[in-house]
């Protein structure tokens, strides 16, 4: 995103909405192109007075900004806006998490900060290692050079987004290695990430994942998503 | 994120097709859920696929551009309602995928009372990595209610400096943060009481 600088008359109400806060005002204002990650905020919500913000035409790699940091953006692999995933959500359908495995969801840079690249890669390829293989329907697996180690393509690794998800699958019986992984790599990345765990339910509601977690000392939290098991087809299960 | 008491009342439903498997035709479908989710009492519907109703410049708007393929929410904050909507969803058999979050204990019950057995639950397992760049809990609550992270700090701490100034109350703070969430899941109710802790007002 770009503000026409002879235009801008520094009133401020574009600033508060960048939620990399990547607008600094002095005489005029000014987004930090690094820091921003084209989300579309401020276009969209500033009502700028003298209509100074303005889209620029986006090329590879910065297109990878907007793909996965601009809600309204439709990615090509799923069809869908948002961060571009299914995830969990249509799990009634898909069968895409069975029981005897966990549905895992590694969201890079959220909350907040956003993340570059170069972390995103240090979580992929700490994963890889695990032997996971990453959704194919998926955004972020899409910029992968090399799924099966977890590589990113080269030119966008200094690429900044609001967020990028890893998503895969893993069994059960892998949860602790899974865990031990990612305290690894939260010891060394620059940014922060959320994790999400998806379980098929047992037929009695309960989640085998939470049996694990409590005895191995993972926090989870008291609220979060669920599948009613409406749609149709519902996917055959063994 | 947030505590117990506030998310009680912070419930979220939501509709979707699967590319490829269901998403043909599943536009009227979508819009007819939102009907009656908001007939039903909720308090925003949202389509993340076009924006907010503010944004999209009006509920009908909106309700007139939801198309095939796209994800559309409606938040509660009676789970009593909740319960009746999650039945009028089941009566109505739209054979798409129906997604409620909120409190496990709530939303359980809330399937329970509507005849219907959950199929996959996703649970949160929070921060990590380098939580210290991290503002406030209380600022997170109110950022991580769009799960686009649409609800910017800066914006956050603009509105409760409003509010502090008597410049609004929060409930239009809450409003407010309500613009940039492009899926309309935000929920301003809940946001006007966390502004109300966040300025430390009693009004």
């Amino acid at each position: 995103m770009l503000i026409v600088q002879d235009l801008c008359i520094a009133c401020g109400q574009c600033k508060p909405y960048c939620p990399m806060g990547a607008i600094a005002i002095d005489e005029v204002a000014q987004i930090d192109l690094d820091e921003c990650v084209e989300c579309g905020s401020c276009l969209r919500m500033a009502d700028c007075p003298v209509d100074a913000i303005y889209q620029q035409e986006l090329v590879w790699p910065r297109t990878v900004r907007s793909i996965l940091s601009d809600p309204l953006t439709i990615t090509e692999e799923s069809g869908i806006s948002g961060r571009g995933t299914e995830e969990m959500k249509t799990n009634d359908v898909t069968g895409r998490f069975k029981r005897g495995e966990v549905g895992v969801g590694i969201e890079m840079g959220r909350p907040v900060l956003g993340a570059r690249f170069r972390d995103v890669e240090k979580a992929a390829m700490a994963m890889a290692c695990l032997g996971v293989k990453f959704e194919k329907a998926n955004p972020t697996t899409s910029l992968m050079s090399d799924p099966a180690a977890g590589k990113f393509k080269e030119d966008i690794l200094d690429e900044k987004v609001l967020s990028a998800i890893l998503e895969f699958s893993i069994d059960l019986s892998r949860l602790e290695n899974l865990f031990d992984t990612l305290n690894k790599v939260a010891a060394s990345i620059d940014t922060v990430f959320s994790v999400s765990l998806a379980s098929r339910l047992e037929p009695d509601g309960s989640v085998p994942a939470d049996a694990i977690m409590e005895r191995i000392g993972i926090w989870h939290g008291s609220n979060g998503k669920i599948n009613a098991g409406l749609a149709r087809p519902m996917t055959k299960e063994e | 994120m947030g505590k117990a008491q506030s998310l009680k009342h912070d419930i979220v439903l939501l509709l979707m097709p699967s590319k490829g498997v269901n998403h043909k035709g599943s536009g009227a479908k979508l819009r007819r859920f939102l009907e009656i989710c908001r007939d039903l009492g909720a308090i925003k519907i949202g389509d993340a696929r076009l924006g907010n109703e503010y944004y999209q410049g009006g509920q009908e708007k909106m309700l007139d551009n939801v198309e095939d393929l796209a994800v559309v929410q409606a938040v509660f904050t009676d789970p009593k309602k909740v319960a009746q909507a999650i039945e009028a969803v089941k009566e109505a058999d739209f054979g798409l995928s129906l997604v409620i979050s909120g409190l496990f204990q709530e939303v359980r019950r809330c399937c329970a009372e509507a005849g219907v057995s959950p199929h996959t639950i996703n649970e949160s397992l929070g921060r990590w990595g380098r939580t210290d760049k991290l503002p406030s809990e209380e600022i997170l609550s109110l950022n991580t209610m769009c799960g686009h992270g649409m609800v910017a700090v800066g914006l956050i701490k603009d509105v409760v400096e409003r509010i502090k100034a008597k410049e609004m109350t929060p409930e239009q703070g809450g409003e407010e943060l309500f613009k940039p969430c492009m899926c309309g899941i935000f929920n301003p109710d809940r946001a006007a009481e966390l502004l109300r802790v966040l300025a430390g007002t009693d009004n």
